[in-house]
């Protein structure tokens, strides 16, 4: 099976993976700084080239084991159809033909009702479908491999892939909610309640499959030096917007708002499943929940407080950037929250963000259980 | 000597020398609309400091949308670029960066290129030119509408189905391969158990990717009920009559609809210093045409004594343009009965009583009742979707071309274009087809009329459609309003 060798050398189809969704997930953050600052002008961009270099390669890659592993009758696979190929590969097909399908159904969308302006239509939600389950694709490829040299001295090497790989996942999930999670909105517990719902299942799930102990706290590092590395370089580009109506006129690339401070409860949560291993998995994913979101609130509540104030205008918090169709009556200009929620409301909602990030860790907890044995 | 004074009837298709910068200028889409009816695409010739432009721009029907432009330049334009904005409010202040337009190989005068027009209401392209003497800017007025519904092609449904079967079998068969063997080590072959509940996990798979297909669908619907009830529809024009008295009342066809915005009563704009134009056409013949100013007596209610009408059915087209510069034309029907007290004709209206319809094919030459002869130019075989710039000449009694002529509402003519069946009418005057107050928006103060009127005018203008049309030309002379009819039979 090609992803163990003998040689000490990780072998090319986890660089290709690896590469797949290096550029799709670093290309996707490029393509969210280029509609902020630009616009889109074309399909032509050289963000939306990025992206789509990544599903090249993951086609790639899967065309490539599915071949190889039917023609050498591979044992180390699943066999679908008579097609054999690790699980994950053809996890990433599945993603792969769903981007594809997206293609044709988008563009007709776009003729029947105009470009979009919102992320959320049936022709986005099935391309995001597919990247995810490309990435879910490729953590399984490379969770198998891992899982299969347990004990080996490969093991170390394939597992510092898989970390990777969840980082990059955990980084594009974050970026998938920016919408909800802006720095106005943090004043409401709908943030939570997404953030609660999106995170803790992916982390729990990554996490048990890893069996690293700090799995959590290595994606929430990654997606903030991601991000401040994303604050302190894009500004230095020029960038016009090419799109109307301009309401903030730039000269330079936009970038993303400041990191949500997960590191807090990424750390929390690493240290509680050090420390529950022997617990019932109930109260592992009700702990969690209440520790994801209790930490999350804790921290981002006054932090979002200190980046609506003018004493965060500056290049390392960038919250005197904004995308050029941010009109100067909204609350993101104005450095206003957005239906700022207390009292009883608040914690009732945050109460059931908690409950919500428990059921989803639990789902995440099985899943990563499940991921862990996978050996093919 | 003005490129518009060229004319020659012109395929939209023909790409080199003048023939073909006129027939881009000109091609129209035949297509429902808003400022005019039936009639989307906007022609205007605007100056930007030295250099006179000719421009075309075609808005699309779905909004966010692209609208291509073509300009033709005269003088030493070098090079176009083009940006779209909204007309008015914050974002008028801040224009997107311009794009290049694409200089024609075999016509140097002519540029096409392209602008995004990404939400509904009063937009406005606006051209920056540089070359031999210097640099300058102008805008043109664009209304942004959705007005279409794209149904889907049997051929792409068919193929996003054959997909959908093959992405929900793909799902059943990954999840029955995780459930029958992905944990089992290398070269063990599955238990009967394990395929039974592979078999299971496919059809699960299968019933959920379904599931997700078919909310997909209903979320698909919802969407597309939304853009639908989105669709931009005119104005409502409401008209009453009581005795000569005509009242007409303007309401939103929808409340809070995109282009609609909540109405205020000082939301209309003067047209050539009239809050409203109404032109009123006897049905079916159209032998009958008047062009009356109704005045505001209140909010969105206009009231006009008529002149002698003939009796029998008018249809009224109403040309508003709101304050955001956003062009309208509602219609509405009224019956005028016989024996109506007739008031005075008010000065700036106009009437003609041509020969209906059935009478035949009009000439090119209109003989008006006060001995004045109005001649069309450049009459000659019409085709549909190709532009043409239509000349008339004013005559006096003793066939000189005349000597006393006036601007007629602050323009040298204007000119309607009215389909036998009605479904056509467009309102233009020789600089274009942009409504004037959106004009005077898009170039604050450069639109006073800078030629004194000469008894020869031309009007741009491209039939969307064959058919039979109705043209009524307004010239004025001393304190005459003329109105001459000509017919076009458009194939």
């Amino acid at each position: 099976m090609p992803p163990q060798t003998n040689s000490g050398k990780l072998p090319w189809p986890l660089w290709l993976g690896a590469a797949a969704l290096t550029s799709t997930v670093l290309g996707g953050q490029w393509d969210l700084a280029w509609h902020r600052s630009i616009g889109r002008d074309s399909f032509w961009t050289p963000a939306h080239v990025i992206v789509y270099a990544g599903g090249v390669l993951a086609a790639v890659l899967c065309v490539a084991m599915v071949l190889r592993c039917t023609r050498d009758r591979e044992a180390a696979a699943v066999s679908i159809f008579g097609l054999r190929a690790p699980l994950g590969i053809f996890l990433v097909g599945w993603g792969g033909v769903a981007m594809l399908t997206s293609a044709p159904f988008d563009n007709w969308w776009h003729n029947a009702y105009g470009l979009d302006v919102t992320i959320l239509s049936p022709p986005h939600i099935l391309l995001l479908l597919g990247e995810r389950a490309v990435a879910l694709g490729l953590l399984l490829f490379a969770a198998a491999a891992m899982n299969r040299a347990e004990g080996t001295p490969e093991f170390s090497k394939l597992q510092r892939v898989f970390l990777y790989l969840v980082a990059l996942t955990v980084t594009s999930q974050m970026l998938f909610l920016e919408g909800f999670t802006l720095d106005y909105v943090l004043h409401n517990a709908r943030a939570y309640l997404v953030l609660g719902i999106a995170i803790p299942p992916l982390l729990a799930a990554l996490s048990q499959t890893s069996r690293f102990r700090w799995t959590a706290t290595v994606c929430a590092s990654v997606y903030t030096l991601l991000l401040l590395a994303e604050i302190l370089i894009l500004p230095l580009f020029p960038a016009h917007p090419q799109l109307g109506p301009v309401y903030f006129p730039l000269t330079h690339m936009v970038p993303t708002k400041f990191p949500l401070l997960l590191l807090a409860p990424a750390f929390a949560l690493d240290l509680l499943w050090q420390r529950a291993r022997s617990w019932k998995l109930w109260q592992i994913a009700l702990a969690s929940g209440i520790v994801f979101v209790a930490l999350l609130v804790l921290f981002e509540w006054p932090f979002a407080s200190f980046l609506l104030s003018h004493a965060s205008e500056n290049r390392f918090f960038g919250t005197m950037y904004f995308s050029f169709n941010a009109r100067a009556d909204g609350a993101n200009r104005l450095r206003l929250f957005l239906a700022p929620q207390s009292g009883l409301v608040l914690l009732a909602r945050l109460a059931l963000a908690s409950v919500c990030a428990a059921v989803t860790t639990l789902a995440g907890i099985v899943f990563g259980r499940w991921m862990r044995e996978v050996q093919r | 000597m003005s490129l518009w004074l060229l004319w020659k009837p012109t395929s939209p298709k023909a790409r080199c020398g003048a023939p073909a910068w006129l027939a881009l200028l000109f091609a129209v889409v035949a297509t429902p609309a808003f400022a005019h009816v039936g009639s989307k695409d906007v022609y205007q010739r605007v100056s930007a400091g030295p250099y006179e432009l000719f421009v075309t721009i075609r808005p699309p029907t779905v909004i966010p949308g692209v609208a291509t432009v073509d300009v033709e330049a005269n003088g030493e334009a070098n090079a176009i670029s083009v940006a779209a904005l909204p007309l008015t409010g914050e974002a008028a202040r801040f224009a997107p960066a311009f794009a290049a337009m694409q200089r024609d190989t075999t016509d140097a005068h002519h540029f096409t290129g392209a602008a995004w027009l990404m939400s509904s209401g009063s937009w406005q392209v606006k051209l920056a030119v540089s070359g031999a003497q210097g640099e300058a800017t102008a805008s043109v007025p664009v209304p942004a509408t959705p007005i279409s519904l794209l149904p889907m092609q049997r051929g792409l449904g068919l193929l996003l189905a054959l997909l959908a079967v093959l992405l929900a079998v793909g799902l059943g068969a990954i999840l029955a391969a995780a459930v029958r063997e992905a944990r089992l080590p290398a070269a063990v072959e599955p238990s009967a158990t394990h395929r039974h509940a592979g078999r299971i996990a496919f059809a699960l798979g299968v019933t959920l990717a379904i599931a997700l297909f078919v909310s997909g669908k209903l979320w698909w619907r919802a969407s597309a009920t939304q853009y639908a009830q989105g669709l931009y529809e005119p104005d409502r024009l409401l008209a009453t009559l009581d005795g000569n008295t005509l009242t007409l009342r303007i309401a939103a066809a929808r409340e809070n609809d995109a282009v609609h915005r909540a109405m205020t009563d000082n939301d209309l704009l003067l047209d050539h210093g009239k809050p409203i134009h109404v032109y009123a056409i006897r049905m079916p013949q159209m032998d009958a045409a008047f062009h009356l100013h109704p005045t505001l007596v209140s909010g969105w209610t206009f009231r006009e004594q008529l002149p002698a009408m003939p009796p029998g059915t008018y249809k009224l087209f109403a040309d508003i343009v709101h304050r955001n510069g956003f062009p309208e034309t509602p219609t509405a029907t009224i019956t005028i009965p016989a024996g109506l007290v007739a008031a005075p004709l008010a000065a700036d209206d106009a009437a003609a009583t041509p020969p209906p319809l059935a009478a035949g094919t009009l000439g090119a030459s209109d003989k008006l009742p006060d001995g004045y002869t109005m001649r069309w130019e450049n009459a000659a075989p019409l085709k549909a979707n190709t532009g043409y710039l239509f000349r008339f000449t004013l005559l006096d009694p003793a066939g000189h071309p005349a000597g006393d002529m006036q601007p007629y509402l602050g323009m040298a003519g204007h000119a309607a274009f009215v389909k036998a069946d009605g479904a056509t009418f467009a309102h233009t005057h020789p600089d274009g087809s942009a409504a004037m107050p959106a004009l005077m928006l898009a170039n604050p103060g450069s639109m006073a009329m800078s030629e004194p009127p000469a008894p020869t005018v031309s009007f741009p203008y491209g039939f969307p459609a064959p058919g039979r049309y109705r043209i009524f030309v307004q010239l004025k002379h001393g304190s005459t309003v003329e109105t001459g009819v000509f017919d076009a039979d458009v194939r």
